[in-house]
């Protein structure tokens, strides 16, 4: 099993125990608990499984499983998004074994790059969202949840297979589309009426930085895209299930924990999300350095959104209160100490 | 001759299954297919794999059978955008597997990439939870099928796999829309 992959799948572990442990309505944790096992168990056996073919098809018993959860959204809307993103990679994989033409190897790294968009739910593979609808049951639980370790099995596993011409096409779109995503997505969290779907597009925005990361091919790229897929497990994920009253509610505060987490979400320092930046930079500094330039002005779109996120979370008080500190905390901590999450993932 | 034969039964499968609306002409769908992938697994894989999607791939069509909208209900009324996607996609594939692409198993090319891409049209144009569940069962196969190119280990458990799902989506019961 790749090492990047177990770790991601103990951090998803971490996150579903905090998100049961500080469920803001006590109602919700049995459920959530269940179905957060079963997807987390999901999410090991993609990772699990010694070949892509063989993750693809858990990807696709996964996808009917969340498909038939109850929610508010139809069982066709969405079981199409995984169930797309499983045929592309299938034929993205189809091209690149088959013999023929280079060309033919390119378009498969495009079916597989537009399956990975289209299984974790980024541009331009949007799952539909519903306010109302439960977190396990929205697209967030792919975002937020089995994406990270869903993404990395399919990268890393992809690279093995493709020549060195499709995997440099591979690579570019995975940076084209990863900026794509930051600067939309980044914009939306800020612009959209609805404080869900903003925090939907901010979990997208950091999936601009993942695929930029995985697409930047030298380590640092790598090491940033992990520590922007730790803040998602543990800062961006939690504090969103956090949020989800406040936003029932409609309340919203401009106190200075409010400024805190947004400074977490918008990744300055010392957040973990600052650390995982700078590796980025370097990467794309290495890579072409006006890539980094790029970067670092999409970069800073990130901070309005942020703001409005950060006011969405109300005052938290009492078990609240203790869940937004613990995130806090444990963000700084990997923000100034992330050498040994790097080491446990051999990065 | 059996590589052919096996290619235009997928299609005339995943066609049935894409133009029906009816739990007879589905599970009709899911039996012809199953037969022509099973035929490839057997050509590329041995007896075992074979047999294995043809299980699962029966288990399928036998739920879908049983479940469903009464009848079989193929080509009503509005269909035929779907049956010229099929002819369609049927011409693009064959073009695809014996034009574009070179080297052994042209029928399974045809075969598995007129599968998948008739899956998706059919997950894309209905909201019927079988005719959905019984797409998932023939991508599950085709792309279980879909292994055995380009690599020279033969493995079972895309097999396994892939005919584990096709016959464990059957038993889904019917999804309620809730609010949160």
């Amino acid at each position: 099993m790749l090492p990047e992959a177990i770790e991601l799948i103990v951090i998803a572990g971490v996150a579903l125990a905090f998100a049961v442990a500080f469920a803001p309505i006590p109602g919700t944790r049995r459920p959530l608990l269940v179905r957060g096992a079963a997807g987390l168990i999901g999410t090991a056996a993609i990772a699990a499984v010694p070949t892509l073919d063989i993750a693809v098809l858990v990807l696709l018993a996964l996808g009917v499983l969340h498909a038939a959860v109850s929610g508010t959204r139809s069982f066709a809307t969405r079981l199409r998004p995984p169930f797309i993103a499983v045929a592309l990679i299938a034929l993205g994989l189809i091209l690149v074994r088959v013999q023929g033409p280079d060309i033919l190897a390119r378009f498969g790294a495009v079916g597989l790059v537009a399956g990975l968009a289209a299984g974790v739910g980024v541009l331009p593979y949007l799952h539909p969202i519903e306010s109302d609808e439960a977190l396990t049951a929205s697209p967030v639980a792919w975002l937020g949840f089995v994406g990270p370790v869903l993404a990395t099995v399919v990268v890393l596993r992809a690279q093995g297979l493709l020549t060195v011409d499709a995997g440099g096409a591979f690579a570019a779109m995975l940076i084209g589309l990863g900026l794509l995503n930051m600067a939309w997505a980044s914009v939306g969290s800020w612009l959209t009426a609805d404080e869900i779907a903003a925090w939907r597009y901010s979990f997208v925005a950091d999936w601009g930085l993942v695929l930029c990361g995985f697409g930047l091919t030298v380590v640092d790229g790598r090491r940033g895209a992990l520590l922007v897929l730790f803040s998602i497990l543990v800062g961006r994920l939690p504090l969103y299930l956090l949020s989800r009253q406040a936003i029932r509610e409609k309340t919203t505060t401009r106190r200075p924990i409010n400024i805190v987490v947004a400074a977490a979400l918008a990744g300055s320092a010392p957040f973990v999300g600052f650390a995982a930046r700078i590796l980025l930079l370097r990467a794309s500094t290495q890579i072409a350095w006006p890539l980094a330039v790029v970067l670092a002005l999409v970069m800073l779109l990130w901070l309005p959104g942020s703001l409005r996120l950060g006011r969405s979370l109300g005052q938290p008080r009492g078990r609240q209160a203790l869940g937004v500190a613990l995130i806090l905390a444990v963000n700084v901590a990997a923000g100034l100490y992330p050498l040994p999450l790097l080491a446990v993932a051999q990065l | 001759m059996i590589s052919p034969a096996a290619g235009i039964v997928v299609w005339l499968g995943a066609s049935l299954i894409v133009v029906s609306d009816g739990r007879k002409g589905l599970a009709v769908g899911i039996a012809l297919t199953t037969v022509g992938l099973a035929t490839f697994a057997f050509l590329t894989a041995g007896p075992i794999a074979a047999i294995a999607l043809a299980l699962g791939g029966a288990v399928a069509a036998t739920r879908r059978y049983v479940t469903g909208a009464e009848g079989w209900a193929i080509l009503p009324p509005g269909s035929t955008p779907r049956l010229v996607l099929s002819l369609a996609t049927a011409l693009i594939a064959f073009w695809v597997a014996a034009g574009l692409t070179s080297g052994s198993y042209v029928s399974l090319r045809f075969g598995v990439i007129v599968a998948a891409v008739l899956s998706v049209a059919r997950v894309l144009s209905t909201n019927e939870q079988t005719a959905l569940l019984s797409a998932v069962a023939l991508l599950s196969l085709s792309a279980a099928v879909a292994t055995a190119m380009g690599s020279s280990i033969t493995s079972l458990w895309p097999y396994l796999g892939g005919a584990l799902v096709a016959a464990a989506v059957g038993w889904l019961p019917l999804r309620r829309v809730s609010a949160a």
